[in-house]
Parts: C-alpha cells; structure tokens; sequence
C-alpha cells in the first residue's frame, strides 16, 4: 500500500512538472468557449432582442399590395416601405435600400383559401437573417389570427393555459449551460484521465522502464494502483475548479458534492478500462487508437438512456435530483468492480 | 536507398502493429458505434430528461406534458400541489389551467419549454385533421436573392477592387426573369407532405416553402455534422503519426536512420507520404460513399496537411507520451474550433469562409464555390503546414530528438536554425511567421464575433498587435539570447528595421493572394490593409522599440520589450479605426 501512494506521488509530480495540467485546463477552456460561443451566437440568431448589440437594429422590409396581413406588420417593429409593384421593390432591394419584400396577398381570413404570402430575402447575408427574425413575428402573429377564425370549423380546439404577468423567457441558455456544457466539463477530466493512465504506462513499458520498476520493492500490482489513482484523483480536483468557476459565473450548481463523487466513479471505470487497455496491448499507437473507438462509444452511449452519467449531472446541477442519485452512483461503483477484478488478475508478460 | 524506401518502411512498420486481433476489435467497436448511433438517431438525444418537475392537478394535463422528456410531472390534489409547490423542488405548478411560476431562471426557462410542448402537441394534433386549409392556412414562399455580401455594415476603408465589384452587379440590370422563374415553379399547393418534410428539414436547408412558425434563417447544422465525417478519419490519422515519431523517439530506432545519407528533410518527408495518402484515400472513399463533389477532397488536402504537420511538431517536441497526448489535444481542439466553429455560419455571414469546412458545407448543399474563396480560405493552411514541417525538419536530430530539452528550448533551436540556414533571416523569418499570425489573428475574428462590436474591435486590435510583435521579434530575440550577433545599438536598430521590412512586404504578398471580402472591414484595417506608407514605418519602429527594448534590459526583459511594441502598434491601429470604436 505505501508503495502505492510513492508511486502515485511520482506521477502526480511529473504531471505538474510537465505542465500538462495546465494544457489540460486551457483545452478545457477552449472546449467551453466553443461551446458556449456556439450556442450564444446561434440563439442569438434566433432571439431578436440579442440583436441590439448590432448597429441596425431594425429591418427595412417593402411591402406590395394591401391586405389583413398589412396591420401586423405595420405594428410590429420594422420599417416599412410601400410599393406600387413589385419591379419596382426588388428595384430598391438589390440597391441595398431595403434587406426584404414581402407581397401581401389578397385573400383574407374568412376565407377557405390558403393564404400564400411571397417573401424575398437577400441570400446567404447576415441581413437576411435579421429580416427573417424580424418577420417571423408578425407573420406568426398572423397565422394565430387566421387559425384562430378558421380552425374552430373543424372543431379543433387549442391546449389553453394562461399565467399572470408573461415574464421574458427563453430556455435556450438554460438547457444549454445545464444539459451541455456542465455534463462536458465534468466529463472532459474523465476522458483525459483515461488517455493519461495509458501514456503513462505505455511509456514505462517502450522505455523499459518498468523493468526496473518491477525490481524495485513495488509490485506490479502497486504500481497499477499508484499510477490509476493519480489519473483518478486529478478528475475530482478539475471537475471542482470548473464548477466553481462556473458558480463565480453566476450559474447555480447545485448537488457539487454528489457531481463530484459520481466524477469520480466514473473516472474509475474510465480509468480501469484504460490500463486494461494499456496493459493487454502494450504500445501506445494501438492502446489511444482503441481507448479513442471506445471513447466514442460510450460518448454516444451516454445519450442513450435517461439515468446515463450525463444526464444525471444535468440533473444533479439543476437541482432536479438530489440524494435519489447516489443509488445510481452506486449502481455505477459496482459496475467497476468486475473491471477491476478483471484488470488484476492481467499478467504483464 | 531514398524517400520511397523510408515511405514503405513507415507503412509496413504501423501496419504490422495492427495484429489479426486488434482489427477485428475495432471491426466490433465500429459496428457497436454504428448500433449506438443508430438508436441515438431513433430515440433522439436523451439531453435535459426530467430536468423541469411540474405539479399539475387536472390529470388531463398529464399525457400532453409526457410528449416531451424534459418534464418530471407529478399529479395532486389542488391543497396538496399548493404545499408541495411552496416547500421548493418544482419549477412550475399548473392548478386547472393556471400556471404559477416562481422568479427563478429555472422556473422561467420552465415556462419558455411548457410554450413550446404545447406548440408542438397543438400543431400534431392540427396535422391529423388532414385539412390544410383551416389548421396551416398561412403559407411563405421564400425567395431567396443573390447580393452583393457585405462583410460588416460599416466599412471604413474599401480597396478599389472591392468597390468595383460592388459597381458591376449594381449596374447590372435586375434580374427580374430568373426571379419569375422562380415564382413559376412554386405555384403548386403546399399539401402536408410538404409540412412533414418542412418539420423535417429545417433549420438544414434553405427554405424556400415555410409556415410563419417554421420560418427561420437557414443553420447548416447537418451540414457541418456531415463533414465532421470527413474530418474524422484525420484525426485518427494524425495520430498515427505523431506515435510512430515518437515512439521511434522514445525507443530510439530513429538514431540509426538519421546516420543513413538521407537529409532530415527526406526522413521526415518518406514518413509523411503514407499517412498523407491514407488520409486522402480515406476522405475520397468518404466522399464517394457520402455523395460529394471530387473537389472536397482538394479542399481537405490542406486540412490534412495542417493536422499532420502540428501532428509531427508535437511529436518532435513532446518530453514524454502525456506532454504529447496533451499538445494533441490542445492543438486538435484548437483547430476543430478554427475549421468549423466558422462554418456553422455558413450561408449567413462572409466571414464563415475563413474555414475550409464552409467550401464542403457549399458543395455539400451544391452551391458554387469560387476559386476566390478557395485561395482566401485554404492559403493560410497550406503556409502554415509548410512552415510547421519546415521548422520541425529543422530540429529533427540527434540532439533535439534524443534529449530531454524542454519545449521552449527546441523552439529558440529551430528558429535558429533558420537564422543559420536562410540568407537576410530576420527578414525572411517575418515572413515565414506572418501565416500563422495571421491565423491566430483569424481565429481572434471569429472569437470575437459575439462580443459586442466595439468591444471585440478594441480587444482585437491589442492582441492582434500583441501576435504581430512577437512574430516579428523573436528572432531578434533568438539572435541576442543566443549570441549569434553582438548584442549593439547598430545592430538593434538594424535587426528592427529588417523584421519590420519582412513583416510588412509578407503581409502585402499574402494579401494579393487572398483578397477578399474581409479588406473592406474594421478588422481588415486593422490588419493593416490599406494605406502603405504608415505601415511599413509603423512595422519598423515598433519593432526597433522591442529590439532596442532587449538591447538595453537584456532578453530576459524580452516580455516588457515586447508588450511596449505592441502598445506603440495598437495605439497606431487604434487611432485608424477611431470613428468606429468612439464615433
């Protein structure tokens, strides 16, 4: 056992040594920042209220011809320009005076027809996209409006709840930050903790060092476990900067110690599936090339099914679950177990 | 003996280390991945289950809130739900058909997903009715029409080539006959056909048929996941690569080819080809299976080269299998972000081709891809990988190979190397190093693009000027650290006025290759497009700042040196772009 701990002490010098923590830190970082900037600028595409940091804030849209449809996008935040004809609107449009033309169609609500509106927008443009989001406002507005008049014909009757006082809402942040980017930095250590236990092997074995590893007073058996607990501990100890860094970032992580722990559990697996890996096939280029395809594997594997690691900390952090996890982290621990038991019994050859 | 010779070792040697064993467990891992990918595309990603708890007391609510795995949903009676809501743990408590909320993000957030379940139950339950007309009565046709792209709404210095482009398609008469065309083919009525596919397909494509609630501005998501297929088997690749150099390090068979009469270039070269074949029969056999145009694999050939080439420098200056494991996955991250984090903007902003993987996302959805756009996105790859092979050849002997130098060492030994090796070579390191700052300095752009404008412009301007006078410096940094020239006034002034010269003639060249929309934008001005006479004394002086800076506080005061170039050159940019950051 203390040769244990000496060997895990070795290991986590050289780590810090190395710096390699720290490049681990900042591809984290990068990872969260690609991430975040993704989903940031996408829902920002889709949410018109973000688009104020822009210097146009409103779409210039032509109009051709009169109708219902005329009101609501009048009364909708845009700017609207009349046209006689239409030549005349897409005359301006491919000037640059206004981003879209919208042709007001004649039929009307009381109608049976369907109503067919012609929208031309400017392709591949950043302002077509802003036009888009500024028109879909009034469009969907009027789309309720005529649905409204025409679906009760057919006895179609809409799903009404009402709440006091709409607060401004959107839960594209929130499902992003809680069901993806907390599951990813929490599992990130994870999987850089499996890559981690088979470098380290591997390297003693093409360098030849373990041979005199081997003379020395640890066993072989020691010397896994050293080397396993230095990858295993690592990954507590970042999944709890990222959270807190998090925290500081004013997102409620809530259950941090159960996060943790389930972290943990599953550097475990992680870990001992690594040096299974590392210790069967001896080089490195083979042992990453398979611990890479397993990887994907239980990448993909963990979307699979609703008590998955994943989404556990997606609840965990949200606070959608509490103590109830720790029968799963259990369930997780015990998963280990045969691995391990399967990883002792390997001979190094 | 030659470089072919070296080639067919190479392969043999890694495909030896792939026993009968090893490739059927991939064999079985890869149809497992295929299984789990499978059932992920049936049964949807299962993100944010029972994330939200709601409490509802008309049990009727109970199936419709089911639609959707996100809600944990609990049925009480009206006093109970009231209790249950007030101890905490639920988001939302629905008594009738009144929701109460709390303030909390989650609580909202809650309420945003309750609106949109219930949008989608609706809208299912309308399409069953089979009768267009009264459930989706409203109906867009969507003209899409070419313009002139604009990279940013407020230019401040156009090149003419810019301008004229801009003139010709003005001029041009409108294009009224293709857009009737247009018309006349959609005149045919929307069925629900149409609106499954609708539900479908978007936001994939460019919609040319939408409800008002389906409109949305086109995200080529399934593109860019498509092409992250092609990438795929680059990384692995890569990785090869990087092992077998480093593994020949570490068990130091690499000695004996380095007596053999072949240069280091020849080795490293032999070692190149057949990864770089594999990697490109790869993605053409990818591109065969996938449907797509032969030219994507002449846009990924660069990306390839740029993988390998950081593959093999972090091979050569990697210590130890973690240090590489970790330069790998910082640099491939780095990367990924770089190529695709730009092509999700594929069809909506200019700045989306920057990124080889928007031209596969063009082909992908076939549309036109200029040669124009070929160059501007693919030069910086081709430059950089070079000068990544070109540095690491350098180091690649016994002494940088078989020792335990640390990384900053075996970086100051290339660059010497190169001021060994190549006439004038402080001018010509400039630049050697100008692709990879202006790399970096694309990659800022792109970061920046969510900061507000003004904010990401300030923020660009130091740390573009930052990237710039390092380049330009760290030879002259490795001159006098190394004592390759005596450390004097002359020769401070000299080396600044030969960097800064390089730097700035580099830059010109560079630009006449990849000129593009991105000339007439506030970061193209910045990046020091336009006026000529400034940036070339500005490029000299901050630099003669930074080497006078080392000439009299040493090198070890490299860093001051530096950063007080940059302020000099920052300020300089700072002052061209003043109308936009405070006007």
């Amino acid at each position: 056992m203390a040769n244990t701990f000496i060997i895990a002490k070795k290991e986590m010098n050289s780590l810090f040594k190395e710096r390699t923590l720290i490049l681990a830190i900042i591809v984290q970082l990068l990872i969260a920042s690609f991430s975040s900037l993704l989903v940031v600028g996408l829902a920002s595409f889709f949410d018109p209220s973000a688009l104020s940091n822009y210097d146009e804030k409103v779409a210039n849209v032509g109009i051709v011809g009169d109708g219902e449809l005329r009101n609501f996008i009048e009364k909708s935040q845009i700017n609207v320009y009349h046209y006689q004809d239409l030549a005349s609107a897409l005359s301006d449009f491919d000037n640059n005076k206004i981003d879209g033309v919208v042709v007001i169609p004649s039929g009307n609500a009381s109608g049976r027809d369907l109503i067919r509106i012609d929208v031309y927008l400017p392709k591949s443009d950043i302002r077509g996209t802003f036009v888009t989001l500024q028109l879909k406002k009034p469009l969907e507005d009027y789309e309720n409006y005529v649905r409204d008049i025409r679906s009760p014909r057919i006895g179609f009757e809409p799903v009404s709840l009402y709440v006091d006082a709409v607060p401004k809402k959107t839960s594209t942040y929130f499902e992003f930050i809680y069901g993806i980017l907390i599951p990813l930095l929490v599992f990130t250590p994870v999987f850089i903790s499996g890559g981690l236990i088979i470098d380290m092997f591997t390297e003693e074995l093409e360098r030849k060092t373990m041979e005199l590893l081997l003379v020395s007073p640890a066993s072989f058996g020691e010397i896994l476990d050293g080397k396993m607990l230095t990858a295993v501990l690592i990954v507590p100890l970042q999944t709890f900067l990222w959270l807190a860094l998090v925290s500081f970032n004013g997102v409620a992580v809530n259950n941090i110690a159960i996060i943790l722990l389930l972290a943990g559990i599953i550097a475990v697996i992680v870990v001992v599936l690594g040096a299974i890996i590392a210790v069967k096939y001896k080089k490195r280029l083979i042992a990453q090339y398979l611990y890479s395809l397993i990887l994907i594997l239980m990448f993909l594997a963990g979307y699979l099914f609703a008590d998955s690691p994943f989404n556990l900390v997606t609840r965990l952090s949200a606070g959608a679950i509490g103590t109830e996890a720790l029968a799963y982290c259990a369930a997780y621990a015990a998963l280990s177990i045969p691995l391990y038991v399967y990883l002792k019994r390997m001979k190094i050859a | 003996m030659d470089l072919l010779t070296i080639s067919k070792w190479e392969f043999r040697k890694t495909r030896l280390s792939f026993s009968l064993k090893t490739r059927v467990l991939s064999v079985i891992i890869l149809i497992l991945i295929g299984a789990a990918s499978f059932f992920v595309s049936q049964s949807g990603l299962h993100i944010n289950d029972n994330i939200y708890r709601v409490i509802v007391t008309d049990p009727a609510l109970l199936p419709i809130l089911k639609t959707d795995d996100k809600f944990d949903v609990f049925v009480a009676k009206e006093p109970d739900a009231r209790y249950m809501f007030k101890q905490g743990g639920f988001d939302i408590l629905i008594i009738g058909n009144k929701i109460i909320h709390s303030d909390s993000q989650k609580s909202i957030s809650a309420l945003d997903a309750l609106d949109k379940t219930i949008k989608k139950y609706d809208e299912a339950r309308l399409l069953s009715y089979n009768d267009l007309n009264d459930t989706f009565p409203v109906w867009l046709n969507v003209k899409n029409i070419e313009r002139v792209q604009s990279f940013q709404p407020v230019p401040i210095q156009k090149l003419p080539e810019f301008e004229k482009g801009k003139e010709n398609t003005a001029d041009a008469p409108i294009e009224k006959p293709a857009v009737e065309k247009v018309v006349s083919e959609n005149t045919q009525l929307p069925s629900i056909k149409d609106f499954t596919e609708l539900k479908k397909s978007s936001p994939l494509q460019e919609q040319t048929l939408a409800t008002p609630s389906h409109f949305n501005p086109p995200i080529p998501f399934k593109s860019v996941v498509l092409s992250f297929i092609f990438i795929f088997p680059i990384y692995f690749i890569a990785q090869f690569f990087s092992s077998s150099i480093m593994e020949e390090r570490v068990k130091r068979k690499g000695e004996l080819l380095l007596v053999s009469p072949l240069s280091s270039s020849q080795i490293v070269l032999g070692k190149l080809l057949p990864y770089l074949l594999i990697t490109l029969v790869m993605v053409a056999g990818m591109t065969l299976k996938l449907g797509g145009s032969p030219w994507i694999i002449l846009i990924l050939l660069p990306v390839s080269l740029m993988f390998l080439s950081t593959a093999f420098f972090g091979a050569i200056i990697a210590r130890s299998f973690k240090e590489l494991s970790f330069v790998l996955i910082f640099l491939s991250v780095f990367l990924s972000g770089y190529i695709f984090f730009p092509a999700m903007f594929a069809n909506i902003h200019a700045i989306s081709i920057i990124s080889p993987i928007t031209l596969v996302v063009k082909m992908l959805e076939n549309e036109p891809v200029s040669m124009s756009e070929y160059l501007f996105s693919t030069t910086p790859f081709y430059l950089v990988s070079t000068l990544v092979f070109m540095f690491g050849i350098f180091i690649y002997r016994e002494e940088d190979l078989f020792t335990q130098k640390s990384i900053k060492g075996k970086l100051l030994d290339s660059l010497r190397e190169f001021i060994a090796r190549v006439p004038a070579p402080l001018f010509f390191l400039s630049i050697a190093l100008l692709p990879l700052a202006f790399s970096i300095q694309l990659m800022l752009i792109v970061l920046m693009f969510n900061v507000p404008l003004r904010l990401g412009i300030l923020f660009f301007i130091v740390v573009a000027a930052l990237i710039e006078e390092v380049v330009k410096s760290v030879g002259i940094y490795t001159v006098f650290s190394k004592k390759i020239a005596k450390v004097s006034t002359a020769n401070a002034l000299k080396f600044g006025i030969l960097s800064g010269a390089g730097f700035f003639v580099g830059e010109k060249v560079l630009l006449l290759v990849v000129v593009a929309s991105i000339a007439g934008s506030v970061f193209g001005s910045v990046m020091g497009i336009g006026l000529l006479i400034f940036p070339l004394l500005l490029h000299i002086s901050s630099t003669t700042v930074a080497s006078l800076g080392m000439r009299y506080l040493g090198t070890k005061n490299y860093l001051p040196a530096v950063v007080l170039a940059s302020i000099i050159h920052a300020s300089y940019n700072l002052y061209l772009v003043r109308g936009v950051i405070f006007g």
